[in-house]
């Protein structure tokens, strides 16, 4: 059984990424949106370590930076998360249409 | 090195003193003499000396330019605590932290300064970026500064999204991360992942920067964060990622053979024309030197567009200039009550040192001779004529500053030949004779500005 | 139609390798469709008050599920990740620690430095504290 091509696992990476993306503008949900800015770092893992894996298996240079960018994700997810309550104790509501003192 | 490692020691020490340490005065004396330590362990690697021997495998390259773009940010730091250092610790109960933060930052400063893989370029920018979200929403009472933290933390964490497929691309392209490989031939067949992966990282880097398409979180987050910490984004980060930019073009598309020079003429246009044609619109003083910023990262987009020796020097004076100057302006902004134009009116007769002071930097700020502002235009401005391409972009920046000097003097005017009452926080002697000399520094580096480029050259 | 789809899959030459799973979805998914549409008619259906509760003959369920819980739950949670996610990096250093010697113990002993360091700012900061 032959192995799956690279451009299968790239497809794949991208079409997360775009998920990502899609719900980042379209949710109003902070929770929804983080978990969008998760979607698209996880999806670029996936790309780092396919091309780790199919082009230069030599070297790990590709599973390194996934690791770097996993403790990265979750540095920032802690960081919104504590945003998120904090603006759920002004608004209550963790809706960003809610958010709106600095419109004018 | 030195500074590096330091830095983030600092950082840990400060958190600590937030525990041990009940007195505010002397957390401010710590952070202080911190930075003061870390400038001149920095000042002693300049000149060869170097603490600690670590073995970086060349993910780290410590040139002359990025070890003195350094002193001047640690410079610029020690100041900002020098005339702000109280207002830090008055904007709420966690004080120690914030300068724990802003040490964290300075770390991530010195990364980016002499970064030679794109691994660390990445780290960098988030080691500058997360200790930001959090200082951004530090005022915890105040609605507008959550909401600027969110906002913040959405753009920042969707630009790292874009720079991490960037850099996943070149890596696909190159099969490293570092710069050194960037031109080598190998995968000549992959080139078009490579110029995709370089404008995808180069996107993200002008959101950080906030350059003109990318520029729409900078106003509301300037806003609403408190205002010592709007000063602190506004020039030292700013600058530190502006210096990261220049590395990377000048490491990665220079010799590319990619036309980038027309990309980033046309974002440098952008960015002048939208920063200042919208900051003479503003009521605030703050939000009108948060769309000042954007036009001032224009002109510092000059140092990227022509990538000679005239930029570099360019970068560094403007740097210098604009921390100076902006610093000094926010330090008399956040003592001010009211933040518009009118609340600056009469400031000349009830505190005419402050208004002196402030009628000097904002000078600098518009490019006036014999200040070092309009040395830092001059070398931008000079740079791009060099390099000979696109001279109508040197003509529009001019026009851009000529229309700069309007709401620069709007201030003047109001501070000077309007009548009324500016009301003031309490001002200290210390705090006047700060900004008298920094004023006077802005004055002295006008005139002779080899005082500081010659660090380049030995 | 599903085996037009089949076919379709074996003439591609890369994408024939598929097919075991394609079989394997319809199969699992065939299976839960069998077995949730023969069901009702097998037994005698009998609906009375007990057996339309959630949990037949298990704890009666109190109150909704959706209300909100304190605040310091979410931190330690929030702790918890950070902390979890960063023994990350003792992945590269266990897969070849022979070869790292000692100086890469001494670089790990650095990073467990800065991390009991972050632990102990989090006690003395009395974030993991229950009582007030």
């Amino acid at each position: 059984m032959s192995s799956i091509p690279l451009t299968h696992i790239l497809f794949v990476s991208t079409a997360l990424f775009f998920i990502g993306m899609y719900g980042l503008f379209t949710r109003r949900n902070m929770i929804t949106m983080l978990m969008s800015v998760e979607l698209i770092l996880n999806s670029v893992n996936i790309n780092f370590v396919a091309f780790n894996k199919y082009l230069y298996p030599d070297k790990l240079d590709g599973i390194f930076f996934s690791l770097f960018i996993i403790t990265i994700a979750a540095a920032e997810a802690a960081v919104a998360i504590a945003i998120i309550i904090n603006l759920y104790r002004s608004h209550h509501s963790i809706d960003v249409e809610d958010a709106t003192e600095m419109k004018y | 090195m030195n500074a590096i490692i330091l830095s983030a020691i600092l950082g840990v020490i400060l958190m600590f003193s937030g525990i041990f340490v009940t007195s505010k005065t002397a957390i401010r004396n710590i952070a202080t003499a911190g930075m003061a330590l870390l400038l001149l362990v920095n000042i002693a690697e300049q000149g060869g000396f170097h603490l600690f021997n670590v073995n970086t495998h060349n993910m780290l390259v410590f040139s002359k330019f990025g070890l003195l773009f350094n002193s001047i940010a640690f410079s610029a730091t020690l100041l900002f605590f020098l005339v702000s250092a109280k207002d830090i610790t008055n904007v709420g109960i966690n004080a120690a932290e914030y300068f724990a933060l802003i040490f964290f930052i300075s770390c991530g400063i010195a990364i980016v300064s002499s970064f030679n893989s794109l691994l660390l370029l990445f780290l960098g920018i988030e080691i500058i970026s997360i200790p930001l979200y959090i200082l951004t929403g530090s005022d915890k009472r105040n609605l507008k500064s959550n909401e600027a933290s969110l906002k913040y933390f959405l753009m920042g964490s969707f630009s790292t999204g874009i720079m991490l497929l960037g850099i996943a691309l070149v890596y696909g392209a190159k099969a490293s991360f570092s710069m050194e490989q960037m031109h080598s031939s190998i995968n000549a067949g992959r080139n078009a992942w490579f110029y995709a992966g370089l404008l995808l990282v180069l996107i993200s880097m002008l959101f950080k920067v906030s350059a003109a398409p990318f520029h729409f979180w900078t106003p509301d987050v300037y806003d609403g964060a408190p205002t010592v910490f709007t000063s602190f984004m506004a020039t030292i980060v700013k600058a530190g990622v502006f210096i990261a930019l220049v590395r990377l073009f000048d490491m990665s598309f220079v010799g590319s053979g990619y036309d980038w020079q027309l990309i980033i003429a046309i974002v440098t246009a952008a960015t002048l024309f939208i920063g200042n044609i919208t900051a003479i619109f503003q009521q605030s003083v703050k939000r009108m030197l948060a769309y000042s910023s954007i036009a001032q990262a224009g002109f510092m987009l000059f140092g990227v567009f022509s990538q000679n020796d005239f930029s570099r020097e360019g970068i560094i004076l403007y740097t210098l200039g604009y921390s100076l100057a902006t610093i000094g302006i926010f330090a008399v902004l956040i003592k001010m009550k009211d933040y518009t134009f009118e609340g600056f009116n009469g400031l000349a007769r009830t505190e005419p040192v402050l208004a002196a002071t402030t009628t000097i930097f904002l000078l600098s700020l518009a490019g006036i001779p014999l200040t070092i502002g309009f040395f830092a235009k001059y070398f931008m401005l000079a740079s791009a004529v060099k390099s000979g391409s696109h001279l109508w972009l040197v003509i529009f920046a001019i026009l851009c500053a000529a229309i700069s000097v309007y709401y620069y003097f709007r201030v003047i005017q109001s501070m000077y030949f309007k009548t009324g009452l500016a009301e003031t926080e309490p001002v200290t002697p210390v705090f006047r004779w700060l900004l008298a000399g920094m004023a006077a520094a802005v004055i002295i580096l006008g005139i002779f500005p080899n005082l500081v480029l010659q660090y380049l050259y030995f | 139609m599903n085996l037009f789809f089949l076919q379709n899959a074996v003439s591609a030459s890369s994408a024939v390798n598929y097919l075991p799973i394609a079989l394997q979805v319809l199969c699992a998914a065939g299976f839960v469709a069998l077995t949730l549409g023969i069901s009702p008619f097998l037994g005698p259906n009998r609906k009375t008050a007990e057996k339309l509760e959630t949990y037949e003959s298990g704890i009666h369920s109190v109150g909704n599920a959706r209300q909100p819980v304190a605040i310091k739950y979410f931190l330690v949670a929030i702790l918890f990740v950070l902390f979890d996610v960063e023994v990350i990096f003792f992945y590269p250093y266990a897969v070849n620690f022979r070869e790292l010697g000692w100086n890469g113990f001494l670089a790990v002993l650095m990073f467990v430095g800065f991390f009991v360091c972050g632990f102990y700012y989090i006690i003395k900061k009395g974030a993991l504290q229950w009582e007030d």
